[in-house]
């Protein structure tokens, strides 16, 4: 037995109390894990983003279009390796308009080659090259609507408008989850051929892929040099920075979900505190007995801040073992399958967990400071007469 | 019954206790008041830019004025159509308009970060046709050159987005800031406003509109008006009264913060209902032997656990109205932030109703209601013999 | 320390001690100008009355208060000048408290109750452990050193806090109301184990009491009323 062996057992004092004051930490801790992984997995999206992918886009807007030659162009540039376009399609299911996901058209060969972290079987590549209406879906998103290779499907265009049947050609599944698998790609000819003349031959945006991912700054700078003199410039990126721009967007919410987690923490202190103020009041004669078999006050506020500890870290640590599977199990792979391409990794982070159970008992101990001033100030003589 | 004031003595008896399990309350109704309020903020602030007697045409199918286009000379037609309402002079009231999201610098965040502005190409008759805009800075565009109006909500937030600065549309075409106006805190204070001729050839959308905009001769002439411009199966037109095209594209973002907001305060209500219970168990455990005395004198059990009930709910509602008390010095924040439907940066304030700051207080109070039933019932069933008890 | 015709030491001294406490503006003597000496080695009981000072009188001699005014030797230290933090070395010493309520910590074991103590000399963990059985020993306990406080009957209770009293060795012990709680069986028990500190461990007891059989048990017995000695 040891002095903060002692203040360990008061947590088994009131069961009820510790079991009550626990769940709150342990809670506290989750859900801090929880906020933490978001705001970890979004700012890193960045770094799973694939370093030799270039996107181009029109320099004013990003509603509006390029011509289509410039991918031509930017292929002959030294050390890109392969050019795809792409248009934002915006078809929506007739069934169910409020259900989004992503409609891309494209040039399925090049766009193979630059996302070359999309896996299909050769036979269905094959079957979606050769068919004009084909579509390639992942398979989160087949998952979710139900679709199987060979059916046939009519989606409702929101910019292009009219309906448009397409063919299931393929389901594609991912090597890496910084790209999405909620996305159908169908062959841009098919949008094409049906735009009037004015519309026709412009694409949404350009991608490249290069050889060597260190020259992205270089490669993205003569890109946009090439086009600056023509009637329509580009702004090129990394995916990388594409991604980072993207969530600066979206710092409120970040900084949000940052406010939140410290919230959350606040309450936990404010409750794990409150726990041990009512367990000091009720112990006032006991501290008494033991100043008077000659504890010092230092002691007993060794006693006090011991026992905070101690439900800090139970409570932290119950919070951890659920937080794994809570965070990676359910709302990772939710987030992952669906929002791949803002949440590519939503995994518990070590250093996340041991931050989230680092903060649970500091804040016990720091909650736990008052009444432990005031467990140690308690006169010999006074805190003996308090007799239960 | 108990008296209420025995409970509130009991509550002012422990004050740190109390304290500590009401400023618990008092931040998850915070949390809670706070996320509503920014939702009814968006909604407030994008629907405030409609008005009733306003229909807004779009190509049939688009959702909204940006995915939108329809060609111009099918906007003499819309003007045509019946109840829509002629000026002093004898036009139809109303245009058609342009509208794209442009990538700006943003002034005072991250070096290089863009956010999207929201481009509006208006005719001239802009401001009658939405009267709740005024100048407040500056002067008008001179007709039929590159000058424009910006929104005081993202006047000095951007690059070039200033009085007397300048930006460019297109390369060497830039537009001149010339005035600042403000629209009653709608989302139009978050926009361009340009002319049209500048807008549709600086994109490029030669003989198109986004979208048309007609005041109506009345509210009531939405279903004449609506009826005409969708029989031509040929163009492929809706229309809609604004309020209700305005609501539809706050839809996604205020119910995205709305639906944050009551996750994120499920979790902490959790947390603080038990720190509820646990004050409240203590409060029994302390007071045995006086409900044991209250049992002896012949007070029901009921009376005993609605006391202690009531006691937890005064302790939740006076953490509650802390809470929201906090909540409405929000009211002077403003956040700038994405529109989902348009992408575009707008900003928005803390809006707070009667209904969600009531409802707040309520989710605090069912705390309270919640936390406190059990330890009640403890309580209630403590034996009379008790108060014989040391 | 003062020697004594009987060839005994005075263990305790206290010279014109007084004790005033204030409540409010009111003010209370408690106790007045008191002279008294205890043998090394006596069992000496003090009763009176409610209000009487007894208690304040215990609380002084066992150092867990200090004298308004007059001075307090205990076991040859000089008391009344003595800053809180050295009364708490002083009574680790040489203090044994036994009170009316027992005051075990109910989350530890009786052993690791008499145990607590010992956490405050450096000890081995081995040696404390030694020390604490040895203890419960001497109060008949080794067959209840690994039952909790509440599963102990009072007299059992009362016997392991004796056992805490002594298992630091020291000169006095103090009792308050030690049979307070306990009915006539237990309480002779009790008394018993007292006296038999007294006789084989030659240690000092000072007993307040309000209970006349127990206060034979003792050799001399003070009666104190309104804060002086009665004769």
């Amino acid at each position: 037995m040891t002095l903060l062996g002692v203040a360990v057992r008061n947590i088994k004092r009131s069961k009820l109390r510790t079991s009550l004051t626990l769940a709150v930490v342990a809670i506290a801790t989750l859900f801090f894990i929880l906020l933490r992984t978001v705001v970890w997995s979004w700012t890193s999206a960045s770094e799973f983003s694939a370093k030799d992918r270039i996107a181009t886009r029109h320099k004013v807007s990003f509603v509006m279009m390029l011509p289509k030659r410039y991918a031509q162009e930017i292929a002959q540039i030294p050390g890109v390796k392969a050019v795809a376009y792409a248009n934002w399609f915006g078809a929506k299911n007739p069934k169910d308009e409020s259900d989004f996901f992503a409609t891309i058209a494209t040039d399925p060969r090049a766009l193979l080659e630059v996302y070359h972290e999309i896996q299909t079987t050769p036979e269905q590549k094959q079957a979606w090259f050769e068919n004009r209406r084909g579509a390639l879906v992942g398979d989160a998103l087949a998952k979710k609507e139900g679709w199987k290779v060979g059916d046939k499907i009519t989606l409702t265009g929101s910019i292009y408008p009219g309906d448009w049947e397409f063919f299931i050609s393929g389901i594609y599944t991912t090597t890496t989850t910084n790209v999405d698998r909620s996305t159908l790609y169908f062959n841009w000819d098919y949008m094409n051929e049906s735009l009037s003349a004015r519309q026709k031959d412009q694409v949404g945006w350009i991608l490249a892929n290069i050889s060597d991912a260190g020259a992205s700054g270089r490669i993205s700078k003569e890109i946009d040099a090439k086009f600056g003199e023509r009637d329509l410039q580009t702004v090129t990126m990394s995916e990388a920075a594409l991604n980072q721009s993207f969530l600066g967007m979206f710092s409120a919410i970040l900084k949000a979900v940052d406010l939140v987690s410290i919230v959350m923490i606040l309450i936990m202190g404010l409750i794990v505190g409150n726990t041990i103020a009512m367990g000091v009041r009720e112990r006032t004669n006991e501290y008494g007995v033991l100043r008077a078999i000659g504890f010092l006050p230092k002691h007993i506020a060794q006693f006090v801040l011991g026992e905070a500890a101690a439900i800090g870290l139970f409570g932290g640590l119950i919070g951890v073992v659920l937080g794994y599977p809570f965070v990676n199990a359910l709302v990772g792979r939710a987030l992952e399958e669906n929002m791949g391409n803002m949440f590519p990794q939503f995994r518990v982070q070590p250093g996340i967990a041991v931050l989230g159970l680092g903060l649970a008992v500091v804040l016990a101990v720091f909650s736990a400071v008052l009444p432990a001033r005031q467990a140690a100030s308690l006169k010999v003589v006074d805190a003996l007469r308090r007799v239960g | 019954m108990i008296p209420i004031s025995y409970n509130v003595r009991s509550l002012l008896v422990r004050k740190t206790t109390t304290l500590a399990t009401a400023g618990g309350i008092a931040l998850v109704v915070f949390v809670l008041a706070a996320a509503l309020m920014l939702s009814s903020g968006v909604k407030k602030t994008l629907v405030a830019g409609g008005r009733d007697d306003n229909a807004i045409v779009l190509r049939k199918g688009s959702g909204n004025e940006l995915s939108s286009s329809i060609e111009s000379n099918t906007v003499s037609l819309i003007l045509a159509a019946p109840g829509v309402k002629k000026d002093d002079t004898g036009a139809p009231l109303g245009s058609g308009e342009v509208i794209v999201v442009i990538a700006q610098e943003k002034l005072g965040a991250k070096p290089g970060q863009v956010s999207n502005i929201l481009v509006r190409g208006v005719a001239e008759n802009v401001l009658k046709l939405r009267p709740e805009a005024r100048l407040v800075a500056g002067r008008s565009p001179k007709p039929g050159t590159d000058e424009c109006l910006i929104g005081k909500g993202i006047a000095g937030n951007f690059r070039g987005m200033s009085l007397g600065e300048k930006f460019e549309l297109k390369k060497n075409r830039p537009v001149e800031v010339v005035g600042v106006f403000e629209a009653g805190g709608s989302s139009f204070e978050s926009e361009v406003w340009v002319n049209v001729e500048t807008a549709r050839t600086s994109f490029g959308r030669e003989g198109l509109v986004s979208s048309v905009t007609v005041r109506l001769e009345s509210p009531a002439k939405l279903d004449a008006f609506k009826a005409n411009v969708s029989t031509d199966k040929q163009l492929q037109l809706e229309a809609k009264r604004e309020t209700t095209y305005y609501e539809e594209q706050s839809q996604g973002t205020a119910l995205f913060i709305a639906g944050m907001g009551w996750v994120v305060s499920v979790f902490c209500a959790f947390g603080a209902m038990l720190g509820a219970m646990n004050t409240m168990f203590a409060a029994v455990a302390q007071r045995k032997r006086e409900v044991g005395t209250l049992r002896a004198l012949g007070f029901s059990k009921f009376s005993i656990l609605s006391s202690f009930v009531l006691e937890s709910t005064v302790l939740a509602v006076v953490g509650g109205l802390i809470g929201l008390g906090a909540s409405l010095l929000l009211s002077f924040a403003r956040v700038s932030m994405m529109n989902f439907a348009t992408w575009q940066e707008v900003s928005f304030s803390f809006s707070p109703t009667p209904r969600l700051l009531i409802g707040s207080l309520v989710a605090g109070a069912l705390m309270g209601i919640l936390g406190g039933f059990l330890p009640a019932l403890k309580a209630a069933r403590t034996s009379p013999i008790e108060a014989m008890r040391g | 320390m003062s020697e004594t015709t009987n060839g005994k030491s005075d263990i305790i001294a206290l010279n014109k001690v007084g004790k005033t406490f204030w409540r409010g503006k009111e003010r209370l003597d408690v106790l007045q100008e008191l002279d008294l000496t205890m043998k090394e080695g006596s069992f000496e009981a003090l009763m009176g009355p409610s209000g009487s000072g007894k208690s304040t009188l215990l609380n002084l001699i066992a150092g867990l208060d200090v004298p308004s005014s007059g001075s307090l030797r205990v076991a040859g230290v000089e008391l009344s000048q003595m800053s809180e933090g050295d009364r708490a070395g002083f009574r680790a010493a040489n203090i044994g408290f036994v009170f009316q309520t027992y005051n075990l910590l109910p989350v530890l074991t009786a052993l690791e109750n008499v145990e607590l103590p010992l956490l405050l000399a450096k000890l081995p963990a081995a040696e404390r452990r030694k020390r604490a059985q040895t203890a419960l020993k001497v109060v008949g306990l080794e067959d209840r050193m690994s039952h909790y406080p509440r599963q102990l009957s009072g007299g059992q209770e009362q016997r392991v806090t004796i056992a805490r009293a002594i298992v630091s060795d020291p000169k006095i012990i103090v009792a308050d109301e030690p049979t307070g709680d306990l009915d006539r069986h237990a309480a002779n028990e009790i008394l018993n184990l007292l006296g038999k500190l007294n006789t084989e461990f030659n240690k000092t007891i000072v007993m307040v009491t309000h209970d006349p059989a127990a206060a034979e048990r003792a050799s001399i017995c003070h009666r104190l009323d309104k804060g002086a000695l009665a004769l």
